[in-house]
């Protein structure tokens, strides 16, 4: 499946800006599962500066500095990425999810494809008993990985309520999880807390989520959004697996991964220092607009030739 | 008692007057030390040591109240005044109270000591090139993955970046103590930021002062010539000659602030807070008052995880936007570069055996306590099986993420914590590590005039140079008043000791004092960073704002105690002395009807009051304090005087008679500190802002004054008040012998040039300043806060008192807000170079 992305950031400000410096992680990741067609990023007004390098986690982070007095900033990132994921057998056997543990534990991968880099806590996935033992109850002794995770994401789809004014962009796991309500963020950071209270390896996604509109209306501009699920490492053959608490369903071909980190500071699309005095509003505007497919007389076509 | 011990102690029995005898008997006699545990003063067949002998003989030879009275006058004079400006009782200060006997070790000892640490150094930046480098460590197993990820001092975002000079480590400390055998183990590593090395320099000068005699007879090596090595290492680090090298500090709340400031001072480095610093292309500027200037090396003092706010820690004010990709660039040198903590993870520790034999091609000659990582089965296994005799510790240093939290001894657990802890064990074995309990060795202390037996850690040090490293010859001892000798019991409110190392011949003198070849005269300091430019302007003015309420006190209470208080004009003075009161924030507009005594109270003393003299104080040391290194010892004390004899006398039932006395008091304290800085602050630049804060803040003031005061139709009462707020009676009764007149005295405290209360006076003054300091750009053009100033003062010189309206003292005023705006723009923000003051939200 082919996705065009667009994912527009716009702040204003109360009074002129004269230098910003911002840290942009926007390029969509390439992985086995995963083809960035093409992508580019727009800013207003342009940069003085701009360098790109590779993340700490393997994500695309761009570094740009403004240095045009403004009173409004647009960072508009585009995309066309091909996502290929095999499908998923829900049902095929796992490890015992101790296993996972002791693989984690023996691992000699530091990068950021190993489990090890996700196995410790965050500030904003700290160790809370409380949610460790709630994860607990999925993960009785030798239950394999992946029927116990899909269960711990089921319950917390079914637990906790979606709510987009009970939390916000800075809530730590603990807190979502003793109000019960939240966000795509405080459901991935619930999980992922939960996981690593167990010394399981479980790791933040950031991206995006095709979304299908209601029958017979037509998709509304910019009213998509960003996403963020679990990747949890279910040991040396099956590797990282999607899980997405909010839809409860396991992350594949509508998932588009934008980066992968510990939690969300890892990822947070824009990060930046402006010099102002004043305060700033800010609006978010996503599309994710997937391209139809080959028509089948292409298709035949290519079997032709 | 047979052989060499025992005719050493013979001899310096025979050496010793008779009462210095008797003392030193009595002193070993009475010496308690624990059974199986080695002692500093005794060996091991239970003889003192020759060395120990040589220093408590001396020691003993002075009267008790000498040798006390000696060392607490040098410990003051250095902690107080001259050195590290060190307040006792101040928040988050540590105090160490230092021990009067140091530490003593033979060279020989000493020799075991720094082979062991100079091969520990050496072998941790081996690990950290690997981490950070090739990772085959990890990648051939000789390390799992997890034994590092766990460190939040390990910073992805470096790895592969340059290390400055190609070193990751430009200071390393190993924290030590003696084994039940003997020997020297490692208890901790620190590659952090190790701190202490300010703390034995300041240990060694006292000690070197109160007992000159002894220090000086003893052979004592000196620490100087280390802390040349040190600075000479960092300077290798930069890719110029003559390198500007700063450290920064957490800032002034740090727990190790002073010793921050007392390193900086004696290594001559700049001291810098994150806000001092920015990144531009790639390098790190300081920004002064002459603009941006390269920092080449930064000595760190902030945790790794704060030292850029924009790719780790994003709520960290303490570091620099843009740090971590001048590293990468190469731009600065940081030093020890951020993400060196990672080997301070306790994880490590028993790896490390094997990876020195494989990484140095030797055996390790300190062993580390021995330390099992339980993410290991079988190591997990057997510390499950001991843990009733091990300490439990956490594997990483990450406080607050909800891992244990300190080393804790699993069999003094209350049954409830200890099924908690070993649930956490089970689900995350990673997090921990067991470790044997270690004994502590024990060095003598005195404890009520006697000698007693103290454990104590020795922490060492080890500098990186172009030559090696290089382990400074003493170090930072604490001492424990606890009993227990297990490590794990050592206190945060130990005491500390210098450490003596006795040469076996006499010791070359060294200071710091550089050959005369390596000096190049200079008259002024390098730039002043904008920072330390604010913070002295705005003291300037806090102080200044201060005399000038304290004159208005004063004003009501002579009003008051005057001839005729009933008398229509005193009351028309006082309701003016109270509006200007309220302008000021001091009172409000419902107590202008208040009784004049309590208006007085509430001026001095009112601590909700914005404007009153305690809040203005109070605000005036919090910005001395954010500067304290460039400020007289005597100056900060007599702030601190000042602001407690206004807490104390608040106390007192207050009378006219008594809030003259208070106000009077306050001025004679505040006229000190003002000859203190006109006499003892060196004329450079951070005078001048002192000195412009002041005269703006004057000048503001009498423009007031004089408005309220000096009206073209102003009583005599009023005139009076005038020259009282301007501090001008005496000059105007010696040159006008016919009395008061609204005429000659608004000359007077505004337009005349020569009188240095007056406003025409702060003016000049002000233009002086202002043609020293340095322009950003040599166009000739003349920089705002010189234009306004040159028109106010053009204005002012032309200006006659006769035709002086209230709008043009208003003008006047006006102007020199301006000039305050300006200067702070100029050289304090300075524009697109100032302090980052927003972050981006960053939405999903």
């Amino acid at each position: 499946m082919i996705y065009g992305l667009r994912h527009r950031t716009t702040y204003s400000y109360g009074a002129e800006v004269g230098f910003a410096r911002c840290v942009l992680r926007l390029t969509p990741a390439t992985s086995a599962t995963q083809t960035v067609l093409q992508s580019a990023l727009r800013i207003t007004p342009p940069w003085a500066s701009r360098t790109d390098r590779v993340g700490p986690f393997g994500e695309t982070v761009t570094t740009v500095i403004i240095q045009t007095p403004h009173r409004s900033l647009q960072i508009e990132a585009t995309a066309r990425v091909e996502v290929n994921a095999p499908a998923i057998d829900e049902f095929q056997p796992s490890l015992p999810w101790e296993m996972v543990r002791e693989q984690t534990l023996e691992g000699s991968e530091m990068g950021p494809l190993g489990p090890a880099a996700y196995l410790y806590p965050t500030a904003r996935t700290r160790l809370v008993d409380d949610i460790t033992d709630y994860a607990r109850s999925s993960f009785a002794p030798g239950r394999q990985i992946l029927e116990a995770g899909l269960e711990l994401m089921r319950r917390i789809h079914a637990d906790f309520v979606f709510d987009s004014d009970a939390t916000e962009v800075s809530t730590p796991a603990g807190e979502a999880f003793l109000a019960r309500r939240g966000v795509c963020q405080d459901f991935a950071h619930i999980m992922i807390a939960g996981l690593k209270g167990l010394g399981l390896p479980a790791a933040y996604v950031s991206g995006y989520l095709r979304t299908i509109p209601p029958a017979g209306q037509p998709r509304l501009e910019g009213a998509d959004a960003t996403h963020a699920w679990v990747s949890l490492w279910c040991g040396d053959a099956l590797g990282w697996i999607g899980f997405d608490p909010t839809n409860a369903v396991l992350a594949q071909n509508d998932h588009i991964v934008l980066a992968t980190g510990r939690d969300y500071s890892d990822v947070a699309p824009i990060e930046g220092i402006i010099l102002a005095p004043e305060g700033q509003t800010l609006k978010v505007q996503v599309d994710v607009i997937p391209e139809p497919e080959p028509a089948k007389a292409d298709a035949n076509l290519m079997v032709v030739r | 008692m047979a052989g060499e011990a025992a005719r050493a102690w013979q001899k310096n029995r025979e050496d010793l007057p008779p009462s210095a005898a008797k003392r030193l008997s009595s002193w070993l006699r009475n010496y308690r030390s624990f059974a199986g545990i080695p002692d500093e003063l005794f060996d091991k067949m239970g003889y003192p040591r020759e060395y120990w002998l040589r220093f408590l003989g001396e020691f003993a030879d002075f009267p008790e109240a000498e040798a006390e009275d000696r060392f607490s006058i040098a410990t003051r004079h250095i902690r107080d005044t001259g050195v590290t400006y060190r307040v006792y009782g101040e928040e988050n200060e540590r105090s160490w109270p230092l021990s009067p006997l140091p530490l003593i070790l033979s060279d020989q000892e000493w020799s075991q000591i720094a082979a062991g640490v100079e091969q520990r150094a050496n072998l941790m930046e081996a690990l950290l090139q690997d981490f950070y480098g090739p990772g085959s460590l990890v990648a051939d197993g000789a390390l799992p993955a997890a034994a590092i990820t766990g460190s939040p001092d390990f910073i992805r975002a470096l790895q592969g970046a340059p290390a400055p000079g190609g070193r990751f480590l430009q200071i390393y400390a190993a924290d030590l103590g003696r084994g039940p055998d003997g020997r020297w183990w490692v208890l901790d590593d620190r590659t952090q930021a190790p701190s202490g090395a300010g703390y034995a320099l300041e240990n060694r000068l006292v000690l070197s002062r109160a007992f000159p005699n002894i220090y000086n007879s003893m052979n004592v090596r000196r620490l100087a010539p280390f802390f040349d090595e040190m600075r000479r290492g960092l300077a290798a680090g930069a890719d110029r000659d003559d390198p500007r090298i700063c450290l920064l500090t957490p800032g002034s709340f740090s727990e190790t602030y002073f010793e921050q400031a007392h390193l900086a001072r004696y290594l001559g480095f700049l001291l810098v807070e994150g806000e001092d610093l920015v990144v531009r292309n790639g390098r790190v500027y300081v920004r002064t008052i002459a603009g941006l200037k390269r920092a080449d090396v930064i000595l760190r003092r902030v945790d790794a995880d704060f030292v850029d706010p924009l790719e780790l820690n994003g709520a960290s004010r303490l570091g620099v936007p843009g740090l971590l990709e001048a590293i990468r660039q190469g731009g600065v040198a940081v030093l020890n570069m951020p993400g060196s903590g990672v080997l301070e993870s306790k994880s490590l520790q028993g790896f490390l055996p094997k990876l020195c034999r494989r990484l140095l091609g030797e055996d390790l000659k300190m062993p580390n306590v021995a330390t099992w990582w339980c993410g290991q089965p079988n190591e997990r296994a057997l510390v499950e099986r001991n843990l009733e005799s091990l300490v439990l510790a956490p594997a990483f240093n990450n406080p607050g993420l909800g891992s244990l939290a300190k080393p804790t001894l699993v069999g003094d657990l209350p049954p409830e914590e200890r099924a908690r802890l070993l649930r956490r064990l089970a689900d995350r074995p990673g997090d921990f590590v067991g470790q044997e309990v270690v004994r502590l060795s024990t060095t003598p202390v005195l404890r009520g005039g006697e000698l007693a037996a103290a454990p104590f850690v020795l922490r060492v040090y080890a500098a990186a140079t172009p030559d090696g490293m290089k382990i400074m010859p003493g170090g930072f001892c604490r001492t424990s008043d606890h009993p227990d000798v297990r490590a794990i019991s050592m206190d945060e409110n130990a005491q500390t000791a210098d450490v003596w190392v006795i040469a076996d011949k006499p010791v070359d003198r060294v200071t710091l004092l550089a050959s005369k070849d390596d000096v190049r005269v200079r008259r002024i300091l390098g730039h002043l960073p904008s920072r330390a430019a604010d913070n002295l302007f705005w003291l300037g003015r806090y102080l200044e704002r201060a005399e000038a309420t304290l004159r208005l006190v004063r004003g009501l209470c002579t009003t008051l105690l005057g001839p005729g208080p009933g008398a229509e004009s005193a009351h028309q003075s006082l309701a003016l002395l109270k509006s200007l009161l309220i302008e000021w924030d001091v009172l409000d507009e419902d107590s202008a009807d208040a009784e004049v005594l309590e208006a007085a109270r509430n001026t001095l003393h009112d601590a909700t009051a914005s404007g009153s003299v305690i809040r203005l104080v109070q605000a005036a040391r919090d910005t001395a304090a954010k500067t304290r290194e460039r400020l007289s010892g005597d100056f900060w004390v007599l702030l601190l005087k000042l602001e407690n004899a206004l807490a104390e006398n608040a106390r007192h039932v207050p009378s006219e008679v008594e809030m003259l006395r208070q106000a009077d008091d306050a001025l004679q304290v505040l006229s000190s500190l003002s000859g203190l800085a006109q006499e003892n602050m060196n004329r450079g630049a951070g005078w001048r802002f002192h000195d412009m804060g002041r005269r703006i803040e004057r000048g503001i003031n009498i423009c007031r004054f004089a408005r309220t005061f000096a009206t073209r139709d102003a009583t005599v009462d009023n005139l009076d008040m005038m020259l009282d707020l301007a501090d001008s009676q005496i000059t105007y009764r010696a040159r006008y012998l016919v009395g008061l007149a609204a005429t000659p005295v608004r000359d007077m405290v505004v337009l005349d040039p020569f009188n240095p209360r007056s406003l025409a006076f702060q003016l000049v003054t002000l233009k002086e300043h202002l043609a020293i300091l340095p322009s950003l750009q040599d166009d000739g053009i003349m920089e705002p806060p010189r234009r306004i100033l040159v028109a106010l003062a053009a204005h002012v010189e032309t200006m006659d008192a006769e035709p002086l309206e209230a709008e043009d003292l208003l003008g006047f005023e006006h102007a020199l807000m301006d000039l305050s705006s300006a200067v702070s723009d100029r050289f304090f923000l300075q524009g697109a170079n100032a302090t980052p003051q927003a972050k981006l939200g960053g939405l999903g």
